[in-house]
């Protein structure tokens, strides 16, 4: 990191990232299309469910130049839009952001999206289009934007305004960019597959030259929204410490722990002060370079802090972790955990994990594993992810499960920071406190596992019998009947309530019950659906 | 025969009823059938046969290991009940046939279930003798025969449906057993006694070379292990005319147990010993001890493979194999690991084995 460092000063930030996009996962044009769609509907699902929205996305992919393998790419969503003002510095200007905040969001400070500008810039050379509107906004604001890179500065190419008759709020943007649809198709796909199943409280359209999707909202509940904070003092580096310290270069080293960090009051700080042998009246912007290292390294050695906490995480939630699976995998079993907040050096998280099992998911020689962080679906290399050690060391022999099984292991780890291999931001490293809560999280889905089969084994055997005695019965019952001349339906009718005592379970009567339950469910549905305009027009579209 | 077939039919109609009335009680269906196993095989020293034990088994309609035992028992009783209604006489095989079919189940899932009543004849005929023990009729008294191995040659003229049959007359053939040899009337014997032959070629060899009419004997096959009705005719030929009986077998586990077979019954019809079984017959050869005693030369001589010694075994084990000259011929079959067929015999020339057989004969150098 220091090698970048000196790099930042010598360039403008928008220039540095332009020529680090390798950085940001745009290598190629096939990675880059996929890139842009995740950053985009990143940022729609961050500005629609943190706000209490259920999120509405659109998205588009068209060609726009076939032979010079330009695409356009058009995201729309309801979230909570952008004012006016915003609109060019928030597109236009990289590591723009008001506040050094914390909380859990899906990108960083929306960095993202203004690498695909770059790009976008790069490599067509065409602006961005961007269409928004805050809540309650009576105008609709639109801008043609690019980035003077040199500068870090938007450049307004075009803007216009119109009333906003109906009330929208919400952001789209457009971009055209060098991208290989045909390329990228299945892992876009496979991508939004991914993102309904963990925000099933979403509803997806999907249009590009050969395949149209569409996600309906499977449910209305939304996980709470993560509440903002500030960081823990385990967990800083440098260069927070550095920005924190130019907001208000007058505050004593006293001062500016409770005012920039979590969970630090006046008898922390003192205490911290005091055993890293530290002035607590020192204003923090005559602090050397040096001493800024040795405060950095100290408010990470320091074991007095109290610990991290989880309000800045949004979990799913078992809940709606089950719904997203179900609706997603089609499995004919689901059992997921939330485990309780944890953290690694003085970052929080929290790890979900779910096992489905059976049903639609496809027999494997290996459990099928759904990766998960802050609710993004990490596609590449699962081969070093934790989650991925963690799946393999386990026997799942114990857990009943003989392979080739039809068997996948979700894994959501949510954090303020999330300890990513490498940039590419595709895998989750081997972080012992991490690994651990995955593997007690897996465990108790997999026992939960255990105790279906058992029950389902039982069942079975049960129901074998049943079947093979039924079957002999009505071989007995004719050869009987003609030995003794007596009417073969009664001795089928006596033979069958003997097989019936014998088991203790009547599979006729029992499948017959649970048919007419399943008919009275669905007659139920549909009169719930026809009073509903609303839902029935969803069915319609699909 | 003792029973008519009335008699019979009423015998295996009331076994029908007394299984329903069990169902209709409201209880589970059990058959009690005596089990024919070797833990319930009794030697019975006295007599020199085996019967059957005191052992019961129960075949419970509502056990799954059972269950499948219990259908084809049921099967094979309406079959029976069928032929003797109907006064026809299957065999084993046509009974086999009878009864197979698929039998097609849909169950509650929808899911469709097809097994066949039994896949092999063996199948079916087990369940034949567990009906047999069950209510201790015979299947020649059911009107069930099987297919006859047996046939004879030599001086016996025998009346079958009012044709006289002269069995000194009929050149290279031979006479086969009919299915029920107690329908058979033995007009006259002249003979001095009964050769046993395991194997066909052998007697169709010492039929040519006209050994039955040099000796003044019967010659009888069955070629390999014995069905019931060769048993039952060497039997009477003991019983009713007092001829001496010789076995000649290869030199092996098996055909030693083919002998005590014809002698004293097999474990899985121990209770038709009775019936069968002829306690005064002698085993000629040939032994192990033979191969050094007539110099049988080595390229007749066969390595005793794992399974012959493991049978070996076996016999040790069996109470009716514990007569001293059969300990010491099984110890030296499992001390030399060697064993000959009948044809090693032709060692010393192809006449050989008629002096083989008049020396063990005439000199009474047989072992029992």
């Amino acid at each position: 990191m220091r090698g970048l460092e000196v790099k930042y000063e010598e360039l403008s930030p928008a220039e540095w990232f332009r020529r680090n996009k390798e950085l940001a996962g745009l290598t190629n044009p096939t990675r880059a299309l996929y890139q842009t769609i995740r950053e985009f509907v990143e940022n729609s699902l961050d500005a629609t469910e943190s706000y209490g929205i259920l999120p509405t996305v659109k998205i588009k992919i068209e060609y726009v130049d076939k032979s010079k393998g330009w695409v356009s790419v058009y995201v729309e969503d309801n979230g909570i839009g952008i004012p006016d003002h915003e609109i060019p510095n928030v597109f236009g200007k990289v590591f723009y952001s008001s506040k050094y905040r914390i909380r859990q969001h899906r990108g960083v400070f929306g960095l993202g999206a203004k690498m695909v500008i770059l790009y976008a810039q790069s490599t067509t050379n065409k602006p961005i289009f961007v269409r928004s509107a805050p809540i309650g906004s009576d105008k609709i604001y639109e801008y043609v934007l690019m980035i003077n890179t040199l500068k870090n500065e938007p450049i307004i190419l075009e803007r216009r305004e119109y009333p906003n008759k109906y009330g929208w709020h919400g952001t789209a943007v457009k971009v055209v960019i060098e991208g290989d649809w045909g390329k990228a198709k299945r892992r876009i796909e496979e991508y939004l597959r991914r993102t309904y199943m963990i925000a099933p409280y979403a509803e997806i359209y999907f249009k590009a030259p050969d395949l149209t999707l569409y996600f309906p909202r499977a449910t209305t509940k939304l996980p709470p929204p993560p509440k903002e904070g500030l960081p823990h003092p385990k967990s800083v580096d440098v260069e927070l410490i550095k920005h924190l310290i130019a907001r208000d270069p007058n505050l004593t080293l006293k001062e500016f722990l409770i005012e920039y960090f979590d969970g630090v009051g006046k008898q922390t700080a003192e205490a911290f002060l005091k055993w890293a042998k530290l002035d607590e009246n020192k204003k923090v912007g005559e602090l050397t370079e040096d001493e800024i290292t040795y405060l950095t390294t100290k408010m990470r050695e320091f074991d007095g802090w109290r610990r991290p906490r989880a309000d800045w995480l949004s979990p799913v939630g078992e809940e709606l972790l089950v719904e997203g699976i179900k609706k997603v995998l089609e499995p004919e079993f689901v059992a997921a955990v939330t485990r309780k907040p944890s953290s690694y050096g003085g970052h929080p998280f929290i790890v979900e994990a779910a096992i489905a099992w059976g049903g639609k998911i496809p027999p494997s020689e290996k459990p099928i594993i759904y990766r998960f962080a802050n609710k993004v679906p990490l596609l590449y290399d699962e081969g070093s992810d934790v989650v991925r050690k963690v799946v393999e060391e386990i026997d799942w022999s114990i857990y009943k499960v003989k392979f080739p099984a039809p068997l996948a292991v979700i894994v959501h780890v949510c954090s303020t920071k999330i300890p990513y291999v490498s940039a590419g931001k595709e895998a989750i490293a081997d972080v012992v406190e991490i690994e651990e809560e995955i593997m007690l999280a897996i465990r108790e889905c997999a026992r939960k596992l255990r105790m279906y089969i058992t029950k389902k084994e039982k069942e079975e055997e049960i129901y074998v019998k049943y079947a093979t005695f039924n079957m002999y019965a009505t071989e007995v019952a004719h050869a009987l009947a003609f030995v003794t001349r007596k009417p073969e339906e009664e001795i089928r009718k006596k033979l069958r309530e003997l097989i019936v005592k014998k088991l203790g379970v009547d599979f006729e009567a029992k499948l017959q019950e649970e048919q007419t339950a399943k008919t009275e469910q669905a007659q139920a549905q549909t009169q719930a659906a026809s009073s509903k305009p609303e839902t029935a027009q969803v069915a319609a579209k699909k | 025969m003792a029973r008519t077939r009335e008699e019979v039919l009423k015998i295996l109609e009331d076994w029908g009823r007394k299984i329903l009335e069990q169902i209709e009680k409201g209880q589970e269906p059990v058959l009690e059938i005596p089990s024919r196993t070797l833990s319930n095989t009794v030697w019975d020293p006295v007599r020199k046969i085996l019967v059957l034990g005191p052992e019961k088994m129960r075949r419970r309609f509502l056990d799954l290991k059972e269950s499948r035992k219990f259908m084809q028992t049921m099967l094979m009783l309406k079959l029976i009940v069928e032929a003797i209604r109907e006064g026809v006489y299957p065999t084993i095989r046509d009974l086999y046939y009878n009864g197979k079919h698929t039998i097609v189940y849909k169950d509650p899932r929808g899911k469709v279930f097809k097994e066949n009543t039994w896949d092999d004849q063996q199948e079916s005929n087990s369940v034949i003798e567990d009906i047999e023990v069950a209510t201790g009729l015979l299947r020649e008294e059911m009107g069930i025969s099987a297919d006859v191995k047996g046939k004879v040659v030599g001086p016996i003229i025998v009346r079958s449906k009012g044709f006289e049959i002269d069995a000194t007359k009929l050149g290279d053939a031979a006479l086969s057993l009919p299915p029920n040899p107690d329908e058979l009337e033995i007009v006259k014997v002249e003979a001095n006694y009964v050769l046993v032959i395991e194997k066909d070629a052998i007697f169709q060899r010492l039929n040519r070379e006209g050994f039955w009419k040099d000796e003044n004997c019967l010659l009888v096959t069955a070629k390999g292990m014995p069905d019931r009705a060769t048993r039952r005719f060497i039997r009477r030929l003991s019983e009713e005319f007092k001829l001496p009986v010789y076995v000649l077998t290869d030199a092996d586990p098996y055909g030693w147990y083919i002998y005590s077979v014809y002698r004293s019954g097999s474990i899985k019809l121990s209770y038709e010993s009775e019936r069968l079984a002829t306690p005064d017959a002698k085993f000629v050869g040939v032994t192990a001890s033979d191969i050094i005693e007539y110099k049988i030369s080595d390229e007749y001589v066969i390595a005793a493979t794992d399974r012959d010694i493991k049978r070996a075994h076996e016999l040790l084990r069996y109470p009716w194999f514990q007569s001293d000259a059969w300990k010491r011929e099984i110890s030296l079959f499992l001390k030399m690991k060697k064993k000959v067929e009948i044809e090693a015999l032709s060692t010393h020339g192809l006449k050989f084995l008629h002096d083989y057989l008049k020396d063990k004969i005439h000199r009474k150098k047989w072992i029992e």
